[in-house]
Parts: structure tokens; C-alpha cells; sequence
């Protein structure tokens, strides 16, 4: 009995091990002052120094960090308020098949999404820029949303609605007094999981960008095309803490431990 | 207060027929007087719930009228009614405190903060949650939130309040300090409580009135005391408190034949043979002597029920007797049972709320009663 349970754990660390080693790696050798990953020379801060020097750089940093926020903020809107319509559906076949048509966009290849965007939008004579990268952002994150926001209003007590009712709120003030906070930490969840989606998406955004417009998976790509420089590895590794600090956001406002932070939170602001 | 009796709510044959062709309420006709506690009570389906959500607004009628106030207010947003609603499971709002679930209507008014925090006060004090306006809904227990829920419903000063199956939910000591406590509330407010149970003590215990629903149809209605006393059918008799229901024939007036002997009765205005049932409450059956009782039976089963005794016996004809005894008896020896011609109560087989008043009328104005 404790020898599986010994033999369940070091499974467990070696499978971390494995997925964490690589990103590891690379992370260890940004710090590290010569031209390749052979060998660790010494410690420098070197690569991080050019990766700020590097304009082009920072410019598609910034993009891609204005693209995830306005994809994401266009998507949860779109999102929840789909969610609500699908709450809202009477016919559990009706609402069954557009679960249904929400989840197939969530499970198909980025690869088809990118390419069918790409016919699309060469189809349409819309130009590949800023704008078709935001549209198919939006589009593969909605789905996204619906799934975080739907079991929350499905979980959502509804006499809070005719209670509200009761008490005199009109339709507008039910919706922005009972069943958005009710539904808010789905809203929250859609919005970061839309976010992290749209940071690290490269198939999507390959095929759909153009006129110089690029995200940095599309640019660490192409980058690392030409030979590694380990500039890329310094901002893979900025990326990763980027992205951990998301997850532990996240973290905190979806579980019960993040719930009794944000109680501590809203004591400090009061 | 009680002198007025104005009349502030009327249902006028209100029915309710839902998409899938469950006929919820057939033809309900009721009126509320304004500052009397009513009770709506029924077993589950029966369509009391129903009615109350057709008051405040949240339901519509298929067909028929609800008149507030002498307006017609069938088809009134709830949020115009000035009826408030305590809802089964409470329903408080879980992202705010007491205080912001007790001020929402206020707010929802658009009233000043200056104005609402002495109102709120104050609704708390009535539900004597002092110092409770700071606490998160998730500490609270079942009881603090059923006044919570009651103080952000009279806060806002409604002319009526509907109670939808509210104590339900809590164990039962709190329920009965919770049904004390809701009547001395209504009497404090002099506003209007319809309540709505499916816990017969619960009913005769808090109302002026009841109303017996069964089926979607009022069944019978009036004070506790009357609908205990003298109830309408079989029905209302079995769900009213434990009844001794049996099979028997009007002889004539003030004379009834039911396991096979007769008896002098207090009923009055049926035809001659009239089949008819007689109820006798299991307290109102004394036991006595087997030579000194109306009627012979055997004691078949005995349970101490800690203020009285409750036993099964049977007659010669094999009818079942339910008694409760502050005394305690033989098992399997005969025993007398007396009672009082008040004590047996006469039920015509499908007698109207009307003909069974009018009944009543025709010959109880003789009588002392």
C-alpha cells in the first residue's frame, strides 16, 4: 500500500519533471553569457538588455498584449451574453445543438481555424492586418467564454431574479444588480482563459496576419527559423512569468481559497 | 386595527393552465381583507404556491382577474405591486451583506443613503437582528436568514406580504419561536400576511383565516377554529389534524346511525337516509366504562406521546378508533368510549362552501352556538 503510494508520486514528479524541464532549460540559458545553449558560461542579464533595446521588439510585445486585452474584453462580452441567450433557450434540443456547435469551434484544430479565416477573409477582400488578427481572436475566444459562463447561470438561483422583481428593479437593474454578480467569477474566468488563449496562440494568428502586423509567437517563430539566439530564450522567458502571473490571477478568483483573499481584499479597500 | 375590514385583494375566477396542459388553478375565487394573517393551506401540487406567485406577479392567470385595492392588477409588472414576498429559500442576494440586501428596494428607489440607513435599522430591529447589518450572508443561519429575508421585504412598507412555504426549511423548535415571532411581526405591522404552508399546525396556530386548497380548487375557507370544528369533507377532515372518519346515515334532524347504532348529533338540514360521513376528533373521545360508554371497543395498540396517549381500537363492525387519552388503558379489554352529540361532526358527500354555510345558517341561529 505505501509503495504505490510512493511509486503514485514519483510518477507524478517525473511527469512534471518532463513538462517542466525543457521551459526550464531554456530559462537557465537566458541567464547565460554566450551565443548558444552547448554550454552555461556565466551568469548576465545580457540577453534581457537587448531583448529592451530591441524596438521591434517591445512594438510587438505591445501588440500582442493590446490584441489579447481587446479580444478578450470584445469576447467575454459577446460570450456571456450568448451564454445568456443559451441559458435561456426552452427546448433542451435547441439548446443541446448550439452547446453542441459552441463546443465543435472549441475542439477543432487551430490549424483549420486559421486556414478557414484566411479563405474567409480573402474571400470577403478584407486586408490581413491588425483587424483579421482581432476578428479570428474574438472568434476562437467566445466559445470559450460560453463554456466558463454557462454553469454559472445554470448553478444561478433563479427566485434571485423574481426577488429582485419583488423588491421593484426593472429589467436593467436585475441584469446589473443580481445576475451579473452572480455570474461574475464565470465572466472572470471566460475573460483570463480568452486572454492566455490569444497570448499564446501562433496557428490562428500565423495564417490570418500580415502587412508587417505580428504577434511573438508568430515572431519567436520566425526568429528561431534563422538559428536560436538566445535573445528568444530571454523572451520566452518573459513570457512564461507573463503567463504564470495570469494563471495564478486566475487561480485566486476562481477558487475558495482566492474567495476568502478577496473578502480580505474588499475589507482592505473599504 | 382589526376593525377594518376593508377588502385589499380579489381573485376572481382565476385560473391556471400550464403548456403542458396541467391545470395548476380552476377557477379560484378568494378575497383578503387587509391586516388579517392569512394561510393558504394545501398539500404539494395542490396550487397554493401557485396563487401566491399570481399575487405578486411572477405568474399570470390563463383566464380571470386580480383585483389590489379594488384596480385590476392582473397584468402589473411585480415591481409595481405593493406586495413584497419572502421567498422559500429566501432568496438573498449572496454578493451582498445584511444591510445592502435589506436597502435593495430602497436603492432600487433611488432613495438617498441618509433616508435608508434609519430604515433599515429599523427593519432589522423588528426581526431583532441588531447589529447584524455588517455580516455576509454565508455566516448566517437558516433562521437569521429567513429575517433577513423578512426585513428586506418590510423595509419597503408593502400593504401585503406573501410568505411562500418560508419556515420550511427550519428545524423544528426555531419553527414554532419562528411562527410566534411572524404573528407578533403582523400584528406590530398591521399589514396583510398571506402564508403559505402545506404544515396544517402551522396553519391553525398563525391565521385568522385559512384557506384549503386541494386539487387547484379552494376546498374550504375560514377561522381555525371553524375549519378544525366543522369541516366540509372527507378532505379537509383528514388534513386538518387526526380525525375518526366513518360511513353513516341522517335519520333525521339532530339524529344520525353510524356503526350501526344511533346517536343524538348537532346536524341539522340533510333529507332523511341521506348517506352522509361523521368525524370525531380522537381527543373529543373520552374513555370510560364499557357499561357507561355510547360505544364498545377493544384497545388494540398504545403509544405514549408524552402529553397524551394515542390508541388504536377497534368496534365489533371493525372500524378503526383513533383516541387521545390523557389516560392510559388495558390493550385487548374492552373499554367505553363517551362523547358529547357536539362532538360528532355530520359531512354531506360533495357539499358546497354556500349550501354547508347556508346549512349551517339555517339551523345553528336556533341553537345557543
Amino acid at each position: 500500500m505505501k509503495n504505490r503510494k510512493i511509486f503514485a508520486r514519483l510518477y507524478l514528479y517525473f511527469i512534471l519533471i518532463i513538462l517542466y524541464v525543457p521551459i526550464f532549460y531554456l530559462i537557465y540559458f537566458s541567464f547565460s553569457s554566450g551565443k548558444n545553449m552547448n554550454k552555461f558560461q556565466h551568469f548576465t542579464l545580457a540577453h534581457y538588455q537587448t531583448l529592451l533595446q530591441d524596438n521591434r521588439l517591445i512594438a510587438i510585445f505591445l501588440n500582442t498584449v493590446i490584441l489579447a486585452l481587446l479580444s478578450s474584453l470584445i469576447a467575454t462580452i459577446i460570450g456571456t451574453m450568448g451564454a445568456i441567450a443559451i441559458s435561456r433557450v426552452r427546448s433542451k434540443k435547441h439548446k443541446q445543438t448550439l452547446l453542441a456547435l459552441n463546443n465543435v469551434l472549441m475542439v477543432s484544430p487551430d490549424v483549420i481555424i486559421g486556414a478557414s479565416f484566411l479563405v474567409f477573409f480573402t474571400a470577403l477582400g478584407i486586408g490581413l492586418n491588425f483587424g483579421s488578427v482581432l476578428l479570428s481572436h474574438i472568434a476562437f475566444s467566445v466559445p470559450i467564454v460560453v463554456l466558463m459562463v454557462l454553469p454559472r447561470l445554470n448553478e444561478m438561483d433563479y427566485s434571485l431574479i423574481d426577488a429582485a422583481r419583488d423588491l421593484g428593479a426593472n429589467n436593467y437593474q436585475v441584469f446589473s444588480n443580481v445576475m451579473i454578480p452572480a455570474i461574475l467569477p464565470g465572466i472572470a474566468s471566460g475573460l483570463f482563459m480568452a486572454l492566455t488563449y490569444s497570448l499564446d496562440d501562433f496557428a490562428v494568428t500565423f495564417f490570418v496576419t500580415g502587412n508587417g502586423f505580428s504577434t511573438l509567437s508568430v515572431e519567436i517563430y520566425s526568429r528561431a527559423r534563422q538559428g536560436i539566439d538566445l535573445e528568444i530564450n530571454a523572451l520566452s522567458t518573459v513570457i512564461f512569468v507573463f503567463v504564470l502571473v495570469l494563471v495564478l490571477i486566475y487561480y485566486f478568483i476562481s477558487t475558495k481559497r482566492g474567495k476568502k483573499a478577496r473578502g480580505i481584499m474588499r475589507e482592505l479597500i473599504k | 386595527m382589526g376593525v377594518n375590514n376593508m377588502k385589499i385583494i380579489e381573485l376572481k375566477h382565476v385560473k391556471k393552465v400550464y403548456d403542458d396542459g396541467f391545470v395548476a388553478l380552476n377557477d379560484i375565487n378568494l378575497e383578503i381583507e387587509s391586516g388579517k394573517f392569512y394561510s393558504l393551506l394545501g398539500p404539494s401540487g395542490s396550487g397554493k404556491s401557485t396563487i401566491l406567485r399570481i399575487i405578486a406577479g411572477f405568474s399570470r392567470p390563463t383566464e380571470g382577474e386580480v383585483y389590489f385595492d379594488g384596480k385590476d392588477i392582473t397584468d402589473l409588472d411585480p415591481a409595481k405591486r405593493q406586495i413584497n414576498t419572502v421567498f422559500q429559500n429566501y432568496a438573498l442576494f449572496p454578493h451582498l451583506n445584511v444591510f445592502e440586501n435589506v436597502a435593495f428596494g430602497l436603492k432600487i428607489k433611488k432613495m438617498p443613503l441618509n433616508e435608508i440607513k434609519p430604515l433599515v435599522k429599523e427593519a432589522l430591529h423588528t426581526v431583532r437582528l441588531d447589529g447584524y447589518a455588517n455580516r455576509e450572508i454565508s455566516e448566517l443561519s437558516g433562521g437569521q436568514q429567513q429575517r433577513v429575508a423578512i426585513a428586506r421585504a418590510i423595509v419597503n412598507k408593502p400593504k401585503v406580504l406573501l410568505l411562500d412555504e418560508s419556515l420550511s426549511a427550519l428545524d423544528k423548535r426555531l419553527r414554532k419561536e419562528m411562527q410566534f415571532e411572524l404573528r407578533a411581526i403582523q400584528e406590530k405591522l398591521g399589514i396583510t400576511f398571506i402564508f403559505v404552508t402545506h404544515d396544517q399546525e402551522e396553519a391553525l396556530s398563525m391565521s385568522d383565516e385559512i384557506f384549503v386548497l386541494n386539487d387547484g380548487k379552494i376546498e374550504q375557507n375560514g377561522t381555525p377554529v371553524d375549519i378544525y370544528d366543522e369541516p366540509i369533507n372527507n378532505f379537509v377532515a383528514r388534513f386538518i389534524g387526526d380525525s375518526n372518519i366513518l360511513p353513516g346515515r341522517m335519520i333525521k334532524d339532530f339524529e344520525v346511525e353510524f356503526a350501526n347504532k344511533r346517536f343524538q348529533c348537532a346536524d341539522a338540514g340533510m333529507k332523511p337516509n341521506e348517506r352522509v360521513e361523521i368525524v370525531i376528533r380522537p381527543e373529543d373521545l373520552d374513555i370510560t366504562e364499557p357499561e357507561k360508554g355510547k360505544l364498545v371497543v377493544i384497545a388494540k395498540t398504545q403509544l405514549f406521546l408524552g402529553d397524551h396517549f394515542e390508541i388504536k381500537a377497534l368496534d365489533s363492525d371493525e372500524n378503526e378508533w383513533l383516541i387521545h387519552s390523557t389516560n392510559g388503558c388495558e390493550l385487548n379489554e374492552p373499554i367505553g368510549l363517551f362523547f358529547d352529540p357536539e362532538d360528532i361532526h355530520v359531512m354531506r358527500k360533495h357539499e358546497s362552501q354556500e349550501d354547508f354555510d347556508a346549512r349551517l345558517e339555517s339551523y345553528e341561529g336556533e341553537r345557543d352556538e
